[in-house]
């Protein structure tokens, strides 16, 4: 049986790979979030209180967590669609801000205080959702879809020429990651059983993101390999004592010199689908 | 294609050697017996410096049992894990410890944001967690009967500090400054300090505008003129001492030398440094300075340890915390020889709860400070001294008890 | 109260001034985010304290901490910028991040996460201007921030250096074709940005008298936020963005609504995105799209 620290640490690794999935949702069609820990603090407060103050269910709590964050990804999205590249990451790091000084301010949520009272959930239902949404994305990387996604990345004017509803996608892709995020976010709050709003800061949005581009980000399963990483790592690390986050810091630097592509992509992906007896 | 296959090997490799390197448990089980216990520290991150110090705190302690024949003959071994001031690393060291490395009882983690998730980890899996340095209102509470505290609620503790306060610089008005996030200051000066000004007819002069800041801000120069524009008696700084060092240097630079009142957050030897004019008071369970047989030999055994530490200041002195750790480990060693613990795997359920039985029941245990015991709530029954720093120098003004009066634990 | 509260805001605006230019320079001319600014800031602050300690005066002691900021900045230019020149722009932004995680673990390790602080006040003379009080390392601050703005603005606009700079920003490929080395542009601009944090960091952490190895994180960020307003092409665009969201910063403090000041910070920095996303001031660049 595994031991209940390795099983804390899975439980990490799921909610870490649903922030992870939301900010390669995104980057498939192009675009760079740097503030999707925002919208995983949405789904944590909400479905907290859904379930703790309202007290319904959580799977339901989480569905509303996130169809209402999705909805609210959608209202950023619209702006978002007038800024492009870097000036396109700003501007999310700064709503994930405002998201994390508007929690610190909502007193009947705790403010700086915290919230609590929720009930703790297994891995398993960690796992479930985890899993659902990763398989979701990847059967959704051989839908028409995501070719017009990838084509809005690779050439926005061209995808429009051709009759892509570029808006509806881009907008579309900011609502289905913000929902995805705050999955992550509700079970989040229901595994530690404590929120507060800087759990939800710049530097959870970044971890996202590292994940990503870690595990490689031109295919969904990267998330799962960087989130993986970025939980174990610190772990294996601690004989170094008071020098783990400088060797932490490096590694992530080494690893990205020996593959900048990620350790997973497509080509090593096939190799590894591929390598049946013909 | 070979080449991205071996590459990203590499990598997988690279992680793997690490694991090689640091798996296993932490010590070799030798055929000796073993009394194990663990500690969360925050030895990297903003609180590396206490962590650290806890660190040499809890080495000593080991040393001194060992040397003295161990716990009926089985000797001490304490595992102690870094949390990196992050509450989800605290969570994963406590399963750690409590999981893979058996302990019977751990001492920390030290943040209230840590105790607030670490607690339920400890209740789950059915062990002791004693924190060092939490006082937010209530957190031991929440998460009863495995969590405890060696520390006293803010809120009994400033039932003392301010008629003190009071009497002592004549205060008829405050200003409250506080930092919006950190959960312990936010509490102590969004709610506690207002109820306590109240209750003492003391005035907060911005009680309809509360001024705060955010740790890590450097600049808190508009807090500090809006502050000194409504010309109060006294400021009320909630906040960790680091951050405390930002507010106290601006008022000095404004010269806004008005006495300063606060929490357990502010004992430091650091913020004495900020501004030695301006006094400031608060309460504190233990201090460097403090007379007696049992805090004078403490530090005088642990400072030489902590000075000559690397990555520890030249000139530190044992904090409070270092004190309380060190309370911590000390009330299981005796809880392991009062109750019979045996230490065997066998026995590991039914010791854990022998500890917490003894704990519960815990009254006059022989502390640094004086005697110590546990209310309902977990948190610790123990003298307290209300501390007044000026000139580079704290010194105890007036002793307090947690208790009703009377109480046997003080 | 409100003079002594602009005076307030001008000063942090200014320190926001430096930073947002030392980052803007990187991302202007290279379109990277480099995130280990903040942390070349909270060193520079260090190298100030460690100079100041020493003994030596307040110049020497804002050269030494440009110089050990700048040789660091340029460490971080070869190992993680230039392998990863021709990714998208994550990759090096991530690989700062990496940097920047090394170098608050070994400040940490070098003088402790405790606040170092200095026992005197550099220059602790106040003068009085009718109810305003100021002090000479105020004074100090903000006259060596206009010249350290003046003399990079000389240094981009005038001189080979900076039409070389300027070429690189504007195409690389065509900048080559023009014998300019790119590579060693690449590395003056982040040389060059990471002086002005490093010198960003002596002046405020010798104002502050206070400093510790997390102090480069939250007003790394409002930087950032400077440098959007700002725009990331023009110069002078920081000079006026800085002192305005200082004084949007202090005057949000001063009106009640301390709890919220990060709220409206960043919620004015996403307007000026969407309606000006070139900056206060606009910017000539074309409007490039960046692979992410």
């Amino acid at each position: 049986m595994m031991s209940t620290y390795y099983a804390g640490l899975l439980a990490d690794v799921g909610i870490l790979l649903l922030g992870a999935l939301s900010v390669y949702i995104i980057l498939a069609t192009g675009q760079l979030s740097l503030g999707n820990a925002g919208f995983m603090g949405i789904g944590a407060y909400l479905s907290s209180y859904l379930t703790v103050t309202v007290g319904i269910p959580l799977t339901l709590a989480l569905v509303i967590a996130a169809v209402t964050a999705g909805a609210i990804g959608v209202i950023v999205g619209f702006p978002a669609l007038r800024l492009n590249g870097i000036y396109l990451a700003m501007a999310t790091l700064g709503f994930g801000e405002m998201v994390r000084s508007f929690f610190l301010n909502l007193s009947p949520m705790g403010g700086s205080e915290g919230f609590h009272g929720m009930q703790h959930i297994s891995n398993g239902y960690i796992w479930s959702w985890a899993s659902a949404i990763l398989l979701l994305v990847m059967i959704l990387e051989h839908s028409q879809v995501w070719l017009e996604m990838r084509a809005v990345r690779d050439d926005e004017t061209a995808a429009g020429l051709v009759g892509l509803n570029t808006t509806i996608i881009k907008v579309g892709a900011f609502g289905f990651a913000a929902a995805v995020a705050a999955v992550s976010g509700g079970l989040f709050a229901h595994h530690h059983l404590y929120i507060e709003p800087g759990n939800f800061s710049f530097e959870r949005s970044i971890d996202f993101v590292l994940a990503v581009i870690l595990g490689g980000s031109t295919v969904s399963p990267g998330a799962l390999i960087g989130a993986l990483l970025l939980v174990m790592l610190p772990e294996y690390l601690r004989f170094l004592a008071e020098w783990r986050f400088a060797a932490f810091g490096a590694l992530l630097i080494a690893m990205l010199l020996l593959r900048r592509q990620g350790i997973l992509d497509r080509s090593l992906f096939r190799a590894f689908a591929l390598r049946r007896p013909a | 294609m070979t080449s991205n296959l071996s590459r990203a090997l590499c990598v997988v490799g690279l992680s793997a050697a690490l694991t090689a390197a640091a798996g296993g448990p932490a010590f070799a089980q030798g055929a000796e017996r073993q009394i194990l216990l663990g500690a969360v520290v925050p030895s990297s991150g903003p609180f590396a410096e206490w962590g650290r110090a806890n660190t040499v705190t809890l080495q000593m302690l080991e040393q001194q049992i060992n040397d003295a024949g161990g716990i009926n003959g089985a000797k001490l071994h304490i595992s102690i894990l870094d949390d990196a001031t992050k509450p989800a690393q605290a969570t994963n060291d406590l399963r750690k410890l409590g999981g893979d490395d058996k302990v019977l009882a751990v001492a920390g983690p030290l943040t209230s944001s840590a105790a607030e998730v670490a607690f339920p980890v400890a209740n789950e899996m059915k062990f002791v967690s004693t924190s060092q340095a939490s006082s937010k209102p209530g957190v031991a509470k929440l998460n009863r009967p495995w969590a405890f505290r060696n520390t006293i609620d803010e809120g009994v503790l400033g039932r003392t500090t301010v008629p003190y306060y009071k009497k002592t610089f004549n205060i008829k008005s405050v200003a409250i400054i506080f930092d919006a996030k950190d959960a312990t200051a936010a509490t102590v000066g969004g709610k506690i300090m207002p109820a306590l000004m109240k209750e003492n007819d003391i005035e907060v002069l911005n009680a309809d505008s509360p001024l705060s800041f955010n740790t890590g801000d450097l600049d808190v120069s508009a807090q500090v003129t809006k502050m000194k524009a409504l010309n109060p008696d006294g400021v009320v700084v909630s906040a960790d001492y680091s951050q405390a060092v930002t507010v106290i240097r601006e008022m000095k630079r404004q010269g806004m030398m008005k006495p300063v009142v606060g929490s357990t957050q502010l004992i430091s030897s650091a913020i004495l440094k900020a501004a030695p004019e301006i006094p400031i008071v608060a309460p504190a369970t233990f201090y460097a300075t403090m007379t007696g047989e049992k805090p004078e030999k403490f530090v005088k055994d642990l400072q030489p340890l902590l000075r000559k530490t690397s990555g520890l200041p030249p000139e530190i002195e044992p904090s409070m915390y270092d004190a309380n750790i060190y309370e911590i480990v000390s009330i299981y060693i005796d809880a392991i020889k009062a109750t019979g613990v045996t230490g065997k795997p066998e026995d590991l359920e039914a010791d854990r709860s022998k500890i917490r039985d003894h704990m519960a029941k815990l009254a006059g245990f022989p502390g640094l400070g004086g005697p110590i015991g546990f209310n309902d709530d977990g948190d610790a029954i123990k003298a307290f001294y209300i501390l007044q720093g000026e000139n580079g120098a704290w010194q105890s003004k007036v002793r307090g008890c947690s208790a009703a009066p009377g109480h046997p634990g003080c | 109260m409100l003079l002594q509260q602009l005076v307030n805001g001008i000063t942090l605006g200014a320190i926001y001034t430096l930073i947002a230019l030392s980052f803007s320079l990187v991302m202007g001319i290279l379109g990277v985010l480099n995130l280990a600014i903040a942390e070349l800031f909270m060193l520079g602050g260090y190298f100030g304290f460690v100079a100041i300690s020493a003994g030596l005066p307040l110049p020497i002691a804002l050269l030494f901490g440009m110089a050990g900021s700048a040789i660091l900045a340029g460490v971080i230019e070869k190992i993680g910028y230039q392998p990863f020149r021709n990714t998208t722009v994550v990759t090096p932004m991530l690989s700062t991040l990496g940097f920047s995680i090394i170098l608050q673990n070994v400040a940490t390790n070098l003088w402790g996460s405790d606040p170092l602080q200095l026992s005197d006040e550099v220059l602790g003379g106040r003068f009085m201007i009718g109810p305003i009080g100021i002090s000479a390392m105020q004074l100090t601050l903000l006259g060596a921030t206009v010249i350290l703005v003046a003399l990079l603005a000389f240094v981009v606009q005038r001189t080979s250096i900076g039409r070389a700079l300027r070429a690189v920003a504007e195409n690389r490929d065509v900048a080559r074709l023009l014998g300019v080395s790119a590579d060693r542009v690449t590395l003056l601009a982040f040389m060059l940005s990471g002086a002005l944090a490093g010198a960003a960091g002596v002046l405020i952490s010798l104002h502050y008298g206070a400093i510790t190895p997390y102090i480069g994180v939250e007003i790394g960020l409002k930087a950032i936020a400077v440098m959007v307003v700002g725009g990331t092409t023009r110069i002078w665009g920081a000079l006026i963005a800085g002192p305005l969201i200082g004084v949007v910063e202090v005057i949000t403090i001063a009106y009640g609504g301390s709890q919220i000041r990060d709220f409206v910070v960043y919620g004015f920095m996403i307007l000026i995105l969407l309606l000006r996303p070139k900056g206060i001031l606009g910017g000539a660049a074309a409007d490039r799209v960046q692979r992410i």
